[in-house]
């Protein structure tokens, strides 16, 4: 007996019985559905996680105090004029910004609202790549020249001026007023979401409104495979100017995103293999109502090894049935794995992510399944002795 | 054709093993028409299942077609049971969710025939039992004698060289029971071997040979000179019983 015919009377028999067969197969849809949506939205989480830092900058890196190596933070980590001299010092770095941040009440035209404050040098543009919408960033002349000028984010700008033009207005900072220069685009920053409303000064003047300690300097490489070097340089650089070897330590975001990728990546393991267990306790179910179909049609069995089947045949019949019907879960289970991810996809605005991997897995899994759940059903029918069988009403 | 030499079965599942079949020595030649007679219990039905390679004897020897097959393994005894032996049940066996057609194809389908020469030979086969008009109907829309007619068909398809029919007419009425009893008359004169079990000296009288069995021994080889005729054949023509004049004293 071929194959091909084999398939056509497994067929025939989840035919017969199409309820049952429906809710035989039930657990290894579900299972299948779960597996495929999670490793979808897991994808396209990762994806986006991915696009939203590339967007931050792949050649960017920060150092900052280690804190956890001996002494406490001092505040005298960095100076001031760490940033020009690494910059100078080190070619492969292209821009470099000292950064420091308070939270702060800042007052525009009457009204108050919280914000960050940032001091950075006029460099921080470009290394973050910011998004003017209107104006400019501060430059190196207004930091010279110790202007009061500030830049503030689209939405920091709409509470405090409404629908006045924010530019040439004055924010103020701890009862000092900056003249607002530039507006900055909401949420460049990564996954832009729960981000508080962002005030951006000239580094000097944050040092003499809060306090002269830098919390950490992010600089740009000159291109992606350089950042490595820049990083391990500009450290070398602030160890030797303050003496103090071991004390810093850097992050690029590259070690960033492949973190953040090997995280992504777990986690979607961990579910996957959550949601497998269904795949499981559906094969399960699979075998429960294979030993029931075995028994039932013990007759049958019997009859047909008497005519000449032999165990082998009987064997392989009810193994192909049983790869059959989880396939066909396996076929349903995908349609509505692939139509849940479209749907997570459009609900969470992200692009559908389903790659052909995941169905062919998912295709070979539920075929596993049939066979691993298969093969003692099977097993138990091929085993039967024609004459009890025959007997059997 | 068959020769066995003191065959014996016992069964040893329960407490105390029980003999169903001792010392049987029996040599059926080729194109005999042979029933086997007994009341239940005395052996017939185990002989059957060791004729027909459903079972294996615990002691003595079976030939079939020159070959002893007690000494087969599984795959050759269900490679024998498909070429050599075609079966006919009291209880029909047929598949319910089949057709009669699918159902004569069964046989084919393990021995290899390619599908369109299988639909041929079960059409054939069919016609033969003269149900070529019901060929695509389910067994549970055909009468009892057509369902054992349709089985005849199966048994017959891939040329065994012995028919072995258990209580074939166990079943049916007296009529149908006629026309199956005349379709194995047919069959053997076209050189089929038949062994036919039976209780009822009627259906056995049919037959040329008749062995009796009690208590699992043969105790009886009659000859049967003159056997009854079923006729009619595919009960096509007029019921046997009106045929000719009823003697009105």
């Amino acid at each position: 007996m071929n194959l091909l015919e084999s398939v056509r009377l497994a067929l025939e028999g989840i035919a017969a019985n199409k309820l049952r067969s429906f809710l035989t197969t039930l657990g290894i849809v579900i299972g299948i559905a779960a597996v495929i949506a999670v490793v979808a939205v897991g994808q396209a989480g990762r994806a986006l996680l991915m696009s939203e830092m590339e967007k931050v900058g792949t050649n960017i890196f920060a150092v900052m105090a280690d804190w956890r190596k001996g002494d406490s933070v001092t505040g005298r980590e960095f100076s001031l004029e760490d940033a020009s001299i690494i910059k100078i010092r080190v070619p492969e770095v292209s821009h470099l910004s000292p950064v420091s941040s308070t939270m702060e009440n800042v007052r525009g035209t009457g009204k108050n609202r919280s914000a960050q404050v940032y001091g950075t040098s006029s460099d921080f543009a470009h290394i973050r790549k910011l998004d003017m919408k209107r104006g400019r960033y501060f430059s190196p002349e207004d930091e010279l020249g110790r202007r009061r000028v500030a830049v503030v984010d689209q939405e920091l700008a709409e509470d405090l001026f409404g629908r006045a033009d924010p530019l040439g207005q004055s924010v103020v900072v701890k009862n000092t007023p900056f003249v607002v220069v530039g507006i900055v685009a909401k949420g460049d920053s990564i996954f832009g979401i729960g981000e508080n409303p962002r005030i951006f000064i000239p580094i000097q003047a944050w040092q003499y409104l809060f306090s002269p300690y830098i919390s950490y300097i992010e600089g740009s490489a000159a291109g992606k495979d350089q950042v490595e070097a820049a990083l391990s340089q500009t450290i070398k650089v602030l160890e030797r100017r303050h003496q103090a070897p071991g004390r810093y330590q850097g992050v690029s975001m590259e070690q960033q995103m492949q973190a953040a990728n090997r995280i992504t990546g777990i986690m979607t393991l961990i579910i996957s293999a959550i949601a497998g267990i269904s795949l499981l306790v559906g094969g399960i179910g699979v075998m429960n109502i294979m030993l029931v179909s075995v028994t039932e049609r013990t007759r049958e069995i019997g009859i047909r090894m008497a005519l000449g089947a032999r165990r082998r045949d009987i064997l392989v019949q009810f193994l192909i049935e049983a790869v059959v019907l989880c396939l066909l879960g396996g076929v349903i289970g995908m349609s509505l794995g692939i139509g849940g991810a479209f749907l997570i996809a459009w609900l969470a605005k992200w692009p559908p992510l389903v790659s052909w991997w995941t169905v062919l897995v998912a295709f070979a899994f539920s075929a596993a399944i049939g066979v691993i759940f298969g093969i003692l059903p099977a097993n138990k029918a091929a085993r039967l002795d024609p004459i009890e069988a025959l007997r059997r009403e | 054709m068959i020769r066995t030499c003191g065959l014996g079965k016992i069964y040893s599942q329960g407490v105390h093993p029980v003999a169903a079949l001792t010392g049987v020595t029996l040599h059926i030649p080729p194109g005999q028409f042979v029933a086997v007679m007994g009341p239940s219990g005395s052996g017939k039905s185990t002989l059957m299942n060791l004729l027909g390679c459903l079972d294996t004897p615990t002691s003595g020897t079976y030939m079939l077609d020159g070959v002893d097959v007690t000494r087969l393994g599984d795959v050759e005894l269900a490679a024998v049971r498909n070429r050599k032996i075609g079966f006919v049940f009291q209880a029909f066996n047929l598949l319910p969710r089949m057709s009669a057609v699918r159902n004569v194809e069964l046989p084919m389908l393990y021995a290899g025939v390619p599908p369109r020469e299988r639909r041929e030979r079960a059409l054939k086969a069919l016609e033969m039992v003269g149900l070529a008009d019901r060929v695509h109907h389910r067994p549970s829309q055909l009468s009892g004698g057509q369902v054992q007619r349709v089985a005849i068909a199966r048994a017959m398809v891939n040329n065994p060289v012995i028919l072995l029919a258990d209580e074939p007419t166990g079943n049916l009425d007296t009529r149908s029971g006629r026309e199956v009893m005349a379709i194995f008359q047919e069959l053997n004169r076209k050189g089929t071997t038949v062994v036919l079990v039976t209780h009822e000296r009627d259906i056995a009288l049919h037959a040329s040979r008749i062995l009796h069995f009690i208590d699992g021994r043969l105790v009886g080889d009659e000859k049967n000179g003159n056997p009854v005729q079923a006729a009619g054949g595919t009960g096509t023509g007029p019921h046997p019983d009106c045929r000719g004049e009823v003697a009105v004293p």
